[in-house]
């Protein structure tokens, strides 16, 4: 694999995390070399990008189209209140990009797409999925499933959310959970900026393990969460040997099997 | 067989806003009965027109999904918690 050296302010900076147990200067290294894509930045994408950012990942590929509106200020931390009007995805750059100089970011102000997708996959190591609808989340899987890359799952309605990582050909992945989606309105339900916030956290988090080694990941576990109660339980979610987007990958898998951490499958 | 059923919030103006709901069944489809008889109105939000559970939401009973078990005739026992929860797409 290709291991980047650490400078000088990269040492001091990330200092604090590299001596975490079991962290050190290779996870840092294996950060710095790293490529995450990062979908729908708002108060979930916008903020577990913060956290990558601040972590040390190397690149960031930002994509989301629209523009800022005042009633996105609540939950989208990135954001500052002069930008309402403009594309969102550049002051999300420009904030990143201010908070760590070092980390290399691209800004997409696009959705996710059947066009945009598999060059969007292909260029990661791996994606979180922070989208505010199910289209761009279905698109966004399936590319992740045709290209092997690991993938987080991270929703949320009202006070409850729910997180799952998705590897390829070893866990299920977002279709075998969800086979079908509901009539489902984004603007129906209400968000305070910590629980989305919330969910960011324990998204980037489930990255940085899947990157470093760190921990253990949520591979073929649900975590459902109900920020009004503090309730958080695993569940088993199911996987389907039938799925449509998947069914097939666990025999792709065999070729190229996905070990933590991450890169370690990178020639 | 008393079990506790855990709702979602986008079903809870089926249940006053209860979170958890205590119900009776032997099975899930017992449950999903006795579930309608408490909460008028919530099993046509589970089910389809032809009795099917929606595909877009899941039952765990306890932390298994019932599709690993026996989907809708699951058995269920004293004190099983059961949770449904909804696909939804907030970011």
């Amino acid at each position: 694999m290709t291991m980047l050296n650490l400078t000088p302010t990269e040492l001091e900076r990330y200092r604090r995390q590299i001596m975490l147990p079991g962290f050190g200067e290779e996870a840092q290294q294996r950060l710095k070399a790293s490529t995450v894509l990062v979908t729908g930045v708002g108060g979930l994408g916008g903020t577990a990008a913060l956290y990558l950012a601040v972590a040390g990942v190397g690149k960031l590929i930002l994509v989301r189209g629209g523009k800022l509106r005042l009633d996105d200020m609540n939950r989208q931390v990135l954001m500052t209140q002069d930008w309402v009007g403009k594309p969102r995805v550049f002051q999300a750059m420009a904030t990143l990009r201010a908070l760590n100089p070092d980390v290399e970011i691209e800004a997409l102000c696009e959705y996710i797409t059947p066009e945009n997708v598999d060059r969007l996959v292909q260029s990661s190591d791996m994606a979180l999925d922070c989208a505010h609808n199910f289209g761009e989340r279905d698109v966004l899987n399936a590319a992740c499933v045709r290209w092997g890359k690991p993938m987080v799952e991270a929703a949320m309605n009202d006070m409850e959310a729910y997180l799952t990582t998705i590897i390829p050909g070893q866990t299920p992945c977002l279709s075998c959970i969800f086979p079908e989606k509901p009539n489902w309105d984004r603007r129906s339900f209400g968000v305070l900026g910590a629980v989305s916030g919330t969910l960011a956290c324990l998204t980037a988090l489930e990255a940085i393990k899947l990157i470093t080694g760190l921990g253990e990941p949520l591979l073929s576990q649900l975590l459902t969460i109900d920020l009004s109660r503090l309730e958080f339980a695993k569940r088993r979610p199911y996987h389907d040997p039938d799925c449509p987007v998947c069914g097939h990958a666990d025999k792709q898998a065999v070729a190229h099997p996905f070990t933590p951490p991450l890169l370690l499958t990178r020639g | 067989m008393a079990v506790k059923v855990l709702i979602p919030t986008p079903l809870q103006k089926f249940t006053r806003d209860q979170a958890t709901v205590e119900c009776n069944g032997g099975t899930i489809n017992e449950l999903l009965d006795s579930l309608e008889q408490s909460c008028p109105g919530i099993k046509a939000r589970l089910c389809d027109d032809s009795g099917e559970l929606r595909r877009f939401i899941n039952f765990y009973v306890n932390s298994e999904d019932i599709r690993f078990l026996e989907g809708k005739n699951t058995a269920l026992q004293e004190g099983d918690e059961v949770s449904i929860v909804p696909a939804v797409a907030g970011g």
